[in-house]
């Protein structure tokens, strides 16, 4: 295949589906109304945004009436994570996170220190896996909330949920249990009631939806004070105007994934696996980060490559029409590597040669092949240039 | 944040890359774990002192190498003398620029240059090691790149003060409590001073 664009970047977003751009037109052009009542535009958008709330709802188990949609996933984080601190700071200020989280929790956890709150961070093991007795052994009286990232966003590592959930039902007290689900939302099945969390977050443009759109699951029963104040429009917990059209691309992109969600997940399970079968067999000196097979979400590839910096392999491989990640400091905005890979206990070097390449259902074969096949010769040449590489491989002057 | 064309096409198909056979001088600065790692080789012509071929192996990014490229072609033909006035600043200004965050990762190649030069002159006693003091620690301090704008902190007046004494030194620092870069900046220092046997412990000091 010749040089084009391979996307292979969807951990961080996702190219929107064109069934969704088609759905998403409808509500831009006649259906752009707010819901309301005795009017028809009005009311015709009560049912159509009730349909796509029951459409989410469904996708994770939930009624829709524990369903509120937000701007994003960032959004739903917030809403629950500064409501459940806020409604609940009388009865106690203790909060328990990780420090491998997504920055939605982490820097909503420094907003909580700022304020008063205690927090606790777990640390993971070389996985990157968060141990449920970690979390036994730092809840307190007065803890009160407990956040985790299902799915690691760099390296994949599934959190144990279900252990969680047994530790804080046997806890003594109520503390509330949120999960963002951002990235394992449509890689693996989620079940609110079986997971029996209190919050969880999802977004639409992870799973081909739409940018600037997500929802907050909010289990009945459950008080999360108002962080945002306006005008309700769409929904209590986020009010003033959230695009009717985003709704509907999100249920539109809902509807495509969870179609078939096991297909899907088999299919990015089959494609990742052969992506790291390629890449062990035709570049020496690789290494996998986080779990190796079912422990890790199913479209997420992390590998360190020895003697080489991720910003040029990410460049190189750029200009061949290729879009990837890398958790080099030199990439990133801050100069600093990446924190997840050091918390597992990598060294600095790793991280700056560590790549990360999340898959899509778009992805195919052929361009697992060509990937490889660029980042083979990408390596090669890079090592040409590397006193790392030479010091180490004397035999290759 | 946008790469020139030049920064590219260097970065692509850098020249005098390659480790080099025999050479007269050799300096690597740098270090895997804070980051990039240069290393270059100088063919010194003994009579005339004219650096008559040039050439580097690069860990780091495609600023590092680009310049490292670019700053081999530079010193390339010129004798010593000449070559020490080459600066990171002469090789951004031929890069066509760089983004003000990339500006530290090419320091490093120009002042490799510089080492491997220095290395050569004291091997070949055309000067002394020079006495570690005051004037080194500023030196060191000068090819420190503030990542924000891409300037080396001394221009910037950040460094208020600097004391050596009995292998201690002291660097009083003006950056705010809320500057992101306080800690990058602070250990490139650390980085920079630690190499030198008579710092025996570093003290920054932060508003």
């Amino acid at each position: 295949m010749k040089s084009g664009n391979i996307y292979m970047d969807n951990c961080i977003t996702t190219a929107p589906a064109p069934e969704v751009l088609v759905e998403m037109k409808t509500y831009l052009t006649d259906g752009f109304w707010f819901p309301a009542s005795f009017i028809s535009t009005g009311e015709s958008t009560a049912e159509a945004v009730a349909s796509f709330k029951q459409t989410v709802a469904d996708s994770l188990n939930a009624s829709p009436d524990e369903l509120h949609f937000t701007s994003g996933g960032t959004l739903a984080n917030n809403i629950s994570i500064k409501g459940v601190t806020l409604s609940r700071a009388v009865r106690g200020r203790h909060v328990i996170c990780s420090v491998v989280d997504y920055p939605d929790l982490l820097t909503n956890a420094a907003f909580l220190e700022k304020i008063g709150f205690e927090v606790s961070y777990l640390e993971p093991d070389a996985q990157g896996r968060v141990s449920p007795q970690q979390l036994k052994d730092a809840i307190r009286d007065d803890t009160v909330l407990f956040m985790t990232t299902i799915v690691n966003h760099v390296v994949g590592t599934i959190q144990p949920m279900r252990e969680y959930r047994d530790v804080l039902r046997a806890a003594g007290h109520k503390i509330h249990f949120h999960a963002d689900a951002c990235q394992a939302y449509g890689k693996l099945p989620l079940d609110v009631k079986e997971l029996d969390v209190d919050t969880l977050s999802v977004s639409a443009h992870k799973i081909h939806g739409p940018q600037g759109i997500g929802a907050l699951y909010v289990k009945h029963g459950t008080k999360l004070e108002q962080i945002i104040h306006g005008v309700k429009r769409i929904d209590g917990l986020q009010p003033g105007g959230i695009g009717i059209a985003l709704m509907a691309g999100f249920a539109k992109a809902v509807e495509l994934t969870f179609a078939d969600l096991e297909g899907g997940i088999r299919h990015l399970r089959g494609l990742s696996d052969y992506l790291l079968e390629q890449l062990e067999a035709r570049i020496p000196e690789i290494e996998l980060n986080g779990p190796r097979g079912e422990g890790r979400a199913c479209h997420n590839i992390n590998v360190s490559i020895a003697y080489i910096e991720g910003e040029a392999v990410t460049m190189m491989l750029d200009l061949n029409g290729i879009t990837v990640a890398t958790g080099s400091a030199c990439a990133s905005q801050g100069l600093k590597p990446s924190y997840v890979l050091l918390a597992m206990g990598k060294n600095h070097v790793q991280s700056h040669g560590s790549m990360k390449f999340t898959l899509s259902r778009y992805n195919t074969r052929e361009e697992v092949d060509f990937v490889v096949e660029k980042l083979a010769e990408i390596t090669a040449e890079l090592r040409s240039r590397s006193p790392l590489y030479k010091s180490t491989h004397p035999e290759e002057r | 944040m946008q790469y020139s064309q030049k920064v590219l096409d260097h970065f692509m198909r850098p020249h005098n890359v390659g480790q080099m056979e025999n050479p007269d001088a050799v300096a690597t600065e740098g270090s895997p774990s804070c980051g990039d790692q240069v290393t270059i080789y100088l063919k010194i012509n003994p009579d005339t002192l004219v650096i008559e071929d040039v050439s580097f192996l690069s860990y780091g990014c495609a600023s590092n190498i680009a310049t490292a490229s670019i700053i081999t072609d530079l010193i390339k033909g010129k004798t010593l003398e000449e070559a020490k006035k080459v600066t990171w600043r002469d090789a951004m200004e031929a890069l066509d620029g760089l983004p003000p965050v990339k500006v530290h990762c090419s320091v490093l190649a120009a002042d490799t240059v510089q080492t491997a030069i220095s290395n050569y002159e004291i091997a070949h006693g055309l000067k002394e090691v020079p006495d570690f003091g005051k004037e080194t620690i500023i030196e060191e301090l000068k090819k420190i790149i503030y990542p924000q704008v891409g300037e080396d902190i001394v221009s910037l007046k950040m460094v208020k003060y600097v004391g050596f004494d009995d292998g201690n030194v002291l660097i009083d620092m003006n950056m705010m409590s809320f500057d992101q870069w306080r800690e990058n900046v602070a250990q490139e220092i650390r980085e920079h001073l630690e190499k030198y046997p008579a710092v025996k412990n570093i003290q920054i000091n932060f508003p």
